[in-house]
């Protein structure tokens, strides 16, 4: 590697990490002076974030075979004297760049169409600099974490993008329930984060560091620091217990509960964090962490059975949710799911395509949800209002577009992206495939049924809201979107130039690993009819499923009633989400509460009442001691002669 | 055996009373008097010491004594009124803000 | 004193201090029969050890047993009585009584300038005192005794220690003649004890006399500035505890 680039990339990467944490500092501290323009540092700062992920994707792509990954040292953070220091140091590789890429890149968007959203008739919101500076924050704490060398850097982005989400989540803190919905983030996150940490603890343990070449090397090899060899069970344990972090973050089965919720946060927020970056950050840390995971089949099946789960799991929820935001909160907790699928059936490039399509196909549905709840006057109740075709009619354009691809209709970026999931699952196993295509006829079902109500229909607006389209800052990034959610896919097919870009991370470990091709060769597809017969199979039944829904919600909309009202434990399992939320409340936050009741029980009696008994001899003896000092002089008196006594009984008797 | 041992047992016995009506009456005046008991009981021992020894400066002690004892009860019998009068009451114990 | 007419001689004062912890006030419950039973049994005691323990000196008549028991028992009442006019008038005998042993002990001018002046003046002063502020009957302050108990033990364990020795004085002295007419320390001869008295003091003790005088004159001064003093009169003090419970009961913090 020449010495040049190093220094090229060092700079790059010190440049995307603190510009936008330079930016929020701005933001933060000259609110009272920037007022309206707080968006200017955070602009500035996540551009030039941007700006420095291109060249490094320049530098990227002129890596030649030998040297796939550049580990650039920045300084020494804390050194223990055993010689093992915890150094900031970047992994710069083709993921790594790719994830810088599509955080700078949907971020910036994000910004700059948050620059009109958080404002009520062009004047800005109240906390509206609070907003950029953690905007800001939060781009700094994903860059760290995706641009770290080892697993400290890593935990360190993933607990600082945790704060942030709470952060944004209770941006309107005032509110109760944006107030318990971050709160319930950060705990639901922290759970997961504690199985993470756990991991990291055994990582160190068994390999003596923390950096991910070393470590990385040492599983491929199969050996311990210490020279014992590795064995499966410790590695799967590894795995496991990272995967469970990823679960938290990802909002996967069991921990998606707090998904959902988030959605009280704003827009921009749901965009950003709880669809093209944050939640995806699960999925990148099991993809840098393929060597782990593929040495143990175990570990490798969990992920792919969670993630078909999830998927499958989310979809049927999302299927009668009235809430847009909240379908596409389900809706993106389905598509992680695909992700997770991915990643566990060996097909690690597909899983980052579809993370790299979703990103913003997901973020252009949250933002132009967030434009129609800017029309609607803060509804996002898809029962308040309809058939907002004409009335928004770029807002409609660009949410079509990203429905679209959702739905993996052919020839937009879902479909491409999703297929090759797909196909990958079935040469694993029948059941995870079959799970991915009818997970995928429910997505295209229950995307154009919100298209359909919302946007079709008579129109209909809430009382007195005057809907009016978004203005010029919020539509440019939706039609940036719009363009990257339709032309984004073509990076996959053909000469698939994206899975080729990354072909060098991922050689060696999910490829290597991967039963299906017995060893070697990237994800080429084995045949026509396996690989096109599917794409056809996969392509008609979305169309289908449109075609579905806009019979039942455009042409006969008394079935869905008529189906609701036949099937109501169904339809209620579904409304209340299966009831989750309910059990983890009994079985956990219950006992949890009540437990706290007997520690505050506990230290009302058992330790005060100790202290109080330690106390009672002091007092006692004070009691006691306090009759001599009555203030009667005949009290005083009394003590006198009986001391006087007392001293003339020792003398004579002394003395006798 | 000692010539003087009656008396000075029963000055002893003065003293002791009136030490014993000093410490546990409560009316001002009483316990005044109790002092001056106490003050025959020295005199006693005073007069039979002076015997004892065969000159009479006990005597002048106690008649010193005496002289203390009228200026003692003078100054006390004034104060006392004017206790009295600020309190209302004879009482030692309402004389007790020095208490805890 | 051999050991079992100290031992005799606590038992008595044991038992004189039962008596008098009995003819204290208490309250509604006067237990004065058994003090007075009490003490007049503590009092024939004492004369039986007095007489059968050798204490009694040279030269005693039985005089001596009548104003002891005159002056033990008005000083007893003195201090047990609830009312104070009655206090004050036994003390009047208490002085008579001490008087009257004075003689007994030829120390004539002493006798009789102790009636003079305690009973003369300074009782008639404590009974004015006492008619000024009396409060008709007896007050409550009076009806019980503070701390009797202690008060008594303490009493008399400070008399049992100390009379336990009174017969350690030296004995060289006893066979000298009573000659207390004459001052042989000063060479004094006259032939009555107010004489000698009064050679004794204008001679050896004239300072002290002049001292005397002024202290005496001070007094004056004072009393006459105390009554002239204006005091302010507090709102009237109502006793919220019983006796002897005065600061005893604080709540704990």
């Amino acid at each position: 590697m020449a010495p040049d680039t190093l220094a090229t990339l060092k700079i790059c990467g010190i440049v995307i990490l603190l510009a936008p944490l330079a930016g929020a500092i701005l933001a933060g501290a000259l609110a009272p002076v920037l007022r309206g323009r707080a968006h200017w540092p955070t602009i500035l700062g996540v551009g030039a974030a941007f700006a420095a992920a291109i060249c490094v994707f320049i530098h990227v792509r002129q890596f030649d075979a030998e040297h796939v990954s550049a580990l650039v040292p920045v300084y020494d953070w804390i050194a223990s004297g055993t010689g093992s220091a915890f150094r900031v140091e970047f992994l710069i590789d083709p993921l790594t760049s790719v994830m810088l890429l599509t955080v700078t890149g949907v971020s910036l968007l994000v910004v700059i169409y948050s620059r009109d959203y958080m404002r009520e008739h062009g004047r800005p919101e109240k906390g509206y600099e609070r907003f950029f500076a953690f905007l800001a924050l939060f781009v700094f704490a994903m860059c760290a974490l995706v641009l770290g060398g080892n697993f400290v850097l890593l935990y360190l982005g993933w607990e600082a993008v945790g704060l942030c989400s709470y952060l944004l989540i209770g941006f309107y803190y005032q509110r109760p329930a944006a107030a318990a919905a971050a709160k319930k983030a950060f705990l639901v996150n922290r759970v997961g984060d504690f199985g993470f940490g756990l991991a990291i603890f055994l990582i160190y343990i068994s390999f003596g560091t923390l950096q991910y070449g070393e470590v990385f090397e040492m599983v491929e090899r199969g050996v311990l620091a210490n020279g014992d060899p590795l064995t499966q069970g410790r590695v799967t344990g590894i795995a496991l217990l990272l995967l469970c972090g990823a679960c938290g973050k990802s909002a996967q089965l069991p921990l998606h509960v707090w998904l959902p919720d988030a959605m009280e946060g704003p827009s921009p927020v749901s965009a950003l964090i709880h669809a093209a970056t944050m939640v995806t950050a699960g999925v990148y840390m099991i993809a840098r962490c393929g060597a782990i995971f593929t040495a143990s089949p175990l570990a490798m099946t969990v992920v792919a059975a969670i993630g078909a789960t999830t998927a499958l799991f989310a979809a049927t929820v999302a299927l009668v949710q009235t809430d847009m935001k909240r379908i596409l909160a389900y809706s993106t907790i389905s598509q992680l799911g695909y992700m997770f699928l991915g990643v566990g059936v060996y097909a690690a490039d597909a899983a980052i395509f579809h993370l790299f399509t979703h990103a913003f196909f997901k973020a252009l549905l949250f933002l132009g949800a967030g434009s129609v709840m800017h029309a609607m006057g803060g509804i996002i109740d898809m029962r308040q209002f309809g058939g907002l075709r004409k009335l928004l009619p770029w807002t409609f354009l660009t949410f079509l577009i990203g429905s679209l691809a959702l739905a993996g209709v052919p020839m937009f970026s879902g479909f491409f992206s999703k297929d090759e999931i797909i196909h990958q699952a079935f040469t694993r196993h029948w059941v995870l495939g079959t799970i991915g295509l009818v997970t995928a006829v429910l997505t295209a079902f229950y995307t154009f049924r919100m298209v359909f109500v919302a946007f079709f229909g008579d129109e209909r607006v809430p009382e007195g809201v005057h809907a009016h389209e978004s203005g010029r800052w919020m539509l440019v990034p939706l039609f940036i979107l719009a363009i990257g959610a339709i032309g984004a896919g073509y990076l996959g097919v053909g000469g698939k130039p994206f899975h080729h870009f990354l072909e060098p991370v991922f050689e060696h470990t999910f490829v290597a690993a991967n039963p299906a091709w017995g060893g070697h060769e990237a994800g080429h597809a084995v045949g026509f009819w396996a690989a096109y017969g599917l794409m056809i199979i996969s392509g008609g039944l979305a169309i289908l499923a449109i075609g579905a829904a806009y019979v039942l919600y455009n042409r006969q909309p008394w079935i869905p009633p008529l189906v609701r009202a036949s099937l109501p434990q169904g339809y209620d399992a579904l409304w209340n989400k299966y009831y989750v939320d309910e059990l983890y409340d009994d079985a956990i936050v219950k006992p949890a509460r009540k437990s706290g009741k007997i520690c505050v029980g506990l230290d009302d009696y058992l330790i005060d009442g100790l202290v109080w008994v330690v106390t009672a001899i002091p007092r006692g003896l004070a009691y006691m001691l306090r009759g001599f000092q009555a203030g009667a002089m005949q009290g005083y008196a009394l003590s006198m002669v009986a001391g006087m006594a007392v001293i003339v009984l020792l003398v004579f008797w002394a003395g006798k | 055996m000692s010539p003087v041992a009656d008396y000075l047992i029963l000055g002893s016995i003065l003293f002791a009373l009136g030490l014993v009506g000093f410490l546990s009456r409560r009316n001002l005046i009483v316990m005044f008097l109790s002092t001056e008991v106490m003050f025959q009981g020295v005199v006693v021992n005073a007069v039979a010491f002076a015997r004892l020894h065969h000159h009479l400066e006990g005597q002048a002690f106690a008649l010193f004594l005496l002289v203390i004892a009228a200026v003692e009860a003078g100054l006390a019998l004034g104060m006392i009124v004017l206790l009295y009068r600020r309190r209302g009451t004879l009482d030692a114990e309402a004389w007790s803000i020095m208490r805890g | 004193m051999s050991g079992s007419t100290a031992s005799a001689l606590y038992f008595v004062f044991a038992l004189g201090g039962a008596g008098v912890y009995f003819l204290l006030p208490h309250g509604d419950r006067p237990r004065t029969m058994v003090g007075a039973i009490l003490g007049l049994g503590a009092l024939v005691g004492w004369f039986v050890v007095l007489a059968f323990g050798g204490l009694m000196g040279t030269g005693h008549t039985g005089y001596f047993y009548l104003f002891a028991t005159i002056a033990v028992v008005a000083a007893a009442r003195v201090v047990t009585h609830p009312r104070p006019v009655y206090s004050a008038l036994y003390f009047v005998l208490v002085v008579i009584a001490v008087a009257s042993l004075l003689v007994l002990q030829e120390a004539e001018f002493l006798a009789v300038a102790l009636i003079i002046i305690y009973a003369g003046a300074i009782l008639v002063t404590y009974l004015f005192v006492i008619m000024l502020a009396s409060q008709g009957g007896s007050a409550t302050y009076d009806r019980r005794a503070r701390e009797p108990f202690l008060a008594v033990l303490a009493g008399f364990v400070l008399m049992a220690a100390i009379a336990s020795h009174a017969d350690a004085v030296p004995e060289s002295v006893t066979d000298r003649p009573a000659q207390l007419a004459s001052d042989s320390s000063a060479g004094v001869v006259a032939d009555s004890n107010t004489l000698a008295i009064g050679q004794l003091v204008m001679t050896k003790y004239v300072v002290v006399l002049e001292v005397a005088g002024l202290l005496l004159l001070i007094a004056m001064v004072g009393a006459i500035a105390l009554s002239r003093k204006k005091v302010p009169v507090e709102s009237g003090y109502r006793p919220t505890e019983p006796v002897g419970e005065i600061g005893r009961k604080v709540e704990p913090f």
